[in-house]
């Protein structure tokens, strides 16, 4: 029984899980950009894209892929040059981040909570 | 589209977190729509093994469940806790993988990683130091047994606890 304790012992997990929860972003805090989308990953756990709006390039933090597909926010939607619309909230710490809580590209608005 | 598409490499992020992340398994869990949470629900079924067969064992030793024999016990509950072990190894190390250059600089995940190693090694202080006492195991078990056991549940709590945090960091 100690050899089995030892394999366990040895086999020391790395373990994690990156999804972010909204907490690390300020409610308090609503914030519209309108922009470019520089750069998209529609990936899991959740998808992203870089906007460049008023000079400024945001990381927006999307939904997870399965959720965006199922509202009719397809991956080739999140094309690089189109424009984007984005309400959500900025990170807390991390300046350049926030997390959307809904984006508009062309007239369809897709919710991503 | 190159493998390692779609994954946020935030500025600083370390260069061997930029090539796990574009390794092909690591693509592959970013890009299908139930592979990621698939790995999740492995990683969650294998720590639950592993960690309740390790909670089971500590309370024993802990002095719950006297009419249970504790040789017997562990013989019975270690190698579902290796089982468990041999689970979440691969599912963790794929859901690290997916996300790497973010995760390696998360203080929760770093903390999570240090309880892990500190769990182990106050395992491995348990089997080379106070279960090694001759037959049979006494029937109160030897204070330095007790508070290897106590800090086995923390310690496992505690990486758990890490582990759900990483979503709100």
């Amino acid at each position: 029984m100690k050899r089995w304790f030892l394999l366990a012992a040895l086999a020391a997990a790395t373990t994690a899980s990156a999804h972010h929860g909204w907490s690390e972003y300020d409610t308090d805090k609503p914030l519209q950009l309108n922009g470019t989308i520089q750069e998209a990953g529609y990936v899991q756990p959740h998808g992203w894209i870089r906007l460049k709006s008023a000079g400024k390039t945001w990381l927006v933090v999307l939904a997870p892929p399965g959720r965006m597909e199922s509202r009719g926010l397809p991956k080739d939607k999140l094309a690089v040059g189109a424009g984007a619309s984005v309400v959500g909230y900025p990170h807390r710490t991390r300046p350049g981040e926030m997390r959307a809580e809904r984006i508009t590209i062309g007239s369809k608005t897709t919710e991503l909570r | 589209m190159p493998p390692g598409a779609g994954v946020d490499i935030p500025a600083g992020a370390a260069a061997w977190t930029v090539w796990l992340a574009a390794t092909p398994p690591a693509a592959a869990m970013r890009a299908g729509a139930w592979l990621y949470p698939g790995i999740e629900i492995l990683h969650i079924i294998g720590f639950t093994v592993l960690v309740g067969a390790v909670a089971m064992f500590d309370l024993r030793v802990l002095g719950l469940g006297r009419e249970l024999p504790p040789r017997a016990l562990a013989r019975y509950l270690l190698p579902w806790s290796v089982g468990g072990m041999l689970v979440v190894l691969p599912s963790g190390l794929l859901l690290f993988a997916a996300g790497a250059p973010e995760l390696a600089t998360n203080r929760v995940f770093l903390l999570k990683l240090v309880l892990i190693v500190a769990a182990v090694l106050n395992a491995l202080a348990f089997h080379i130091g106070p279960w090694r006492v001759g037959e049979p195991w006494p029937e109160s078990a030897p204070l330095r047994a007790r508070l290897h056991a106590a800090l086995s549940l923390l310690l496992w709590l505690a990486v758990i606890a890490c582990g759900r945090l990483l979503a709100y960091v």
